[in-house]
């Protein structure tokens, strides 16, 4: 039989990175390859394993997830509208919302943690793209958030009053995709830092407590002092957060100043997130 | 002379040795990175060679000497601290048999993602599904979770699923000590297999007559630097005088 042949392009490996080159007598030089299929075809495998083997650990399997939501708001509204008499009208509504979102950010990037640590013999014995195991964590953890979006519509019939979709509707997928994008950038760097230094995962729980107080989930932002708000709007999830709830809820379309609070910030942790995975990415491999 | 598929420049790799587990905070907190450059120890430098196509090639050397290094940056799974490596062709690294196994998948599911690391495609793999099973000996248990696999029933799927990749160039670091005799000469079948039909390999052995068996030439890797390339014959004789100096 014949050997089938060889492909034209090589891959250089050297301190800086790896390149796919061609070759020139004695010299390699750039050459460009086609990758987007493959990746995609590897994401949707480790998105799918990494869902799967969740659920195959709890008994309830994807009821749980409809249920524990729901658990929250009903305590939490309990709490907020009887002991601290919130006045925000369809107070559990305007709460699920929001811990929705907050339910998507805080798992993923616990579990973004580990994206490396827990794969290490993948991580250490084969070759993959890297970046596409903390952007599972993110995407698999989206799949939770769309099964625990279910309770929300379940709800539909009791708060008639609390929703007035509209038009609007259609920016639900651009906000959820900017999600995506913070959570991806900041899973990068969390992942490949934690392999590196050992307390990541204590600063990351501790830094996602205090997030959690500076976005308004649990309260409105016009409880929020003009000052105050002003700067805490620059989270990005409080614009998240807070559009959401205006286009479910008030049928409202964001202000360009809304998406501005948005968008900086969102590019901002996904430029800082993918530099500072590509500056750990080699020493990472050393050490996980 | 074949067309090369491997080429190692002056290849040298250095890690960094810390006192005590590094801390994020403390780093940020302090601003220094003390400079540990004399804390960084060099497992292998400055290796030069180049593989052609369908040679089979042995890595040989004491326990420490770097071998295993080689073959990690060989496969990509780690990256040179100095020179560069070229290297083209589907590569299958057989450096731990059954590597991203999780204990609550199945078998299948292991199979898959343990394939995808190996550069094949979620349906390429599934078209083999029933040659790897068959392999592995595993048909009624490719569905079972692994974490109820025997490690020999783990290490036979881990090197079927890597022999079915369809490689260019195969790394094996002594994976083959794994298993019983029967499962061993199997392994050893398919390797020559594979070898027949053109396949480049070079592999990490101890056992002295399947380095003579398998091949023709061998690479001397001695504290880290390339000690000598040539017929496998020359290389063992050299090799024995660095074990009785040891």
């Amino acid at each position: 039989m014949t050997p089938r042949a060889l492909p034209t392009l090589w891959t250089v490996r050297t301190p800086t990175g790896a390149r796919s080159c061609r070759r020139e007598g004695d010299t390699f030089v750039s050459a460009s390859t086609p990758w987007l299929r493959e990746r995609v075809s590897l994401l949707r495998l480790f998105v799918g394993n990494d869902f799967r083997a969740r659920y195959r650990a709890q008994a309830l399997g994807v009821l749980w997830s409809l249920l524990q939501p729901l658990v929250m708001m009903a305590i939490l509204s309990l709490v907020f509208t009887r002991a601290f008499r919130s006045t925000e009208p369809n107070f559990p509504i305007f709460l699920l919302l929001g811990l929705l979102v907050w339910q998507w950010v805080s798992s993923s990037l616990n579990a973004a943690t580990l994206a490396f640590v827990a794969n290490a013999e993948l991580v250490k014995r084969t070759v993959f793209p890297r970046v596409l195991l903390p952007m599972s964590s993110v995407l698999s953890y989206g799949i939770n958030a769309g099964i625990e979006s279910m309770a929300l519509v379940a709800l539909i019939p009791f708060f008639p009053g609390a929703f007035h979709p509209g038009l609007s509707l259609v920016l639900v997928p651009v906000v959820l995709l900017l999600l995506v994008t913070l959570l991806s950038g900041a899973a990068l760097a969390i992942a490949a830092l934690n392999v590196i230094y050992r307390d990541v995962a204590y600063l990351v729980s501790t830094g996602l407590s205090i997030l959690y107080w500076l976005t308004p989930i649990v309260y409105p932002p016009t409880l929020l002092p003009d000052a105050w708000r002003e700067l805490f709007s620059w989270n990005p999830l409080y614009g998240i957060v807070t559009m959401l709830r205006g286009i479910v809820m008030h049928a409202e379309w964001p202000t360009l100043s809304a998406w501005i609070h948005l968008l900086v910030p969102t590019l901002v942790v996904l430029l800082a997130g993918t530099a500072l995975f590509r500056r750990h990415e080699r020493e990472m491999l050393d050490h996980v | 002379m074949s067309e090369p598929i491997l080429e190692l420049h002056g290849v040298g790799k250095s890690f960094r040795r810390f006192d005590h587990p590094p801390f994020l905070l403390r780093n940020l907190l302090t601003l220094v990175r003390k400079k540990d450059v004399d804390k960084s120890f060099w497992p292998l430098r400055d290796v030069s060679a180049t593989i052609y196509r369908g040679e089979t090639v042995a890595l040989v050397g004491r326990n420490g000497s770097g071998k295993s290094t080689l073959l990690r940056l060989v496969a990509g799974a780690a990256f040179p601290t100095e020179g560069y490596i070229a290297v083209r062709g589907r590569i299958a690294p057989l450096l731990q048999l059954g590597a991203g196994f999780q204990p609550d998948m199945t078998g299948r599911e292991c199979a898959r993602i343990n394939g995808a690391a190996l550069g094949l495609a979620p349906d390429e793999i599934d078209a083999r599904m029933g040659a790897i099973s068959t392999f592995a000996e595993l048909d009624d248990f490719l569905d079972t979770p692994v974490r109820y696999y025997s490690s020999g029933m783990m290490a036979r799927l881990g090197f079927a699923v890597a022999v079915h990749t369809d490689p260019d160039l195969l790394l094996v670091d002594e994976v083959l000590a794994v298993g019983d005799h029967a499962f061993q000469d199997k392994c050893l079948a398919r390797i020559e297999a594979l070898r027949a039909d053109g396949v480049t390999i070079l592999f990490v052995s101890h056992d002295e007559q399947m380095v003579r068996r398998l091949c023709a030439r061998a690479l001397l890797i001695d504290g880290g630097h390339l000690a000598i390339d040539g017929p496998v014959n020359d290389v063992m004789a050299r090799y024995a005088a660095v074990l009785a100096g040891a």
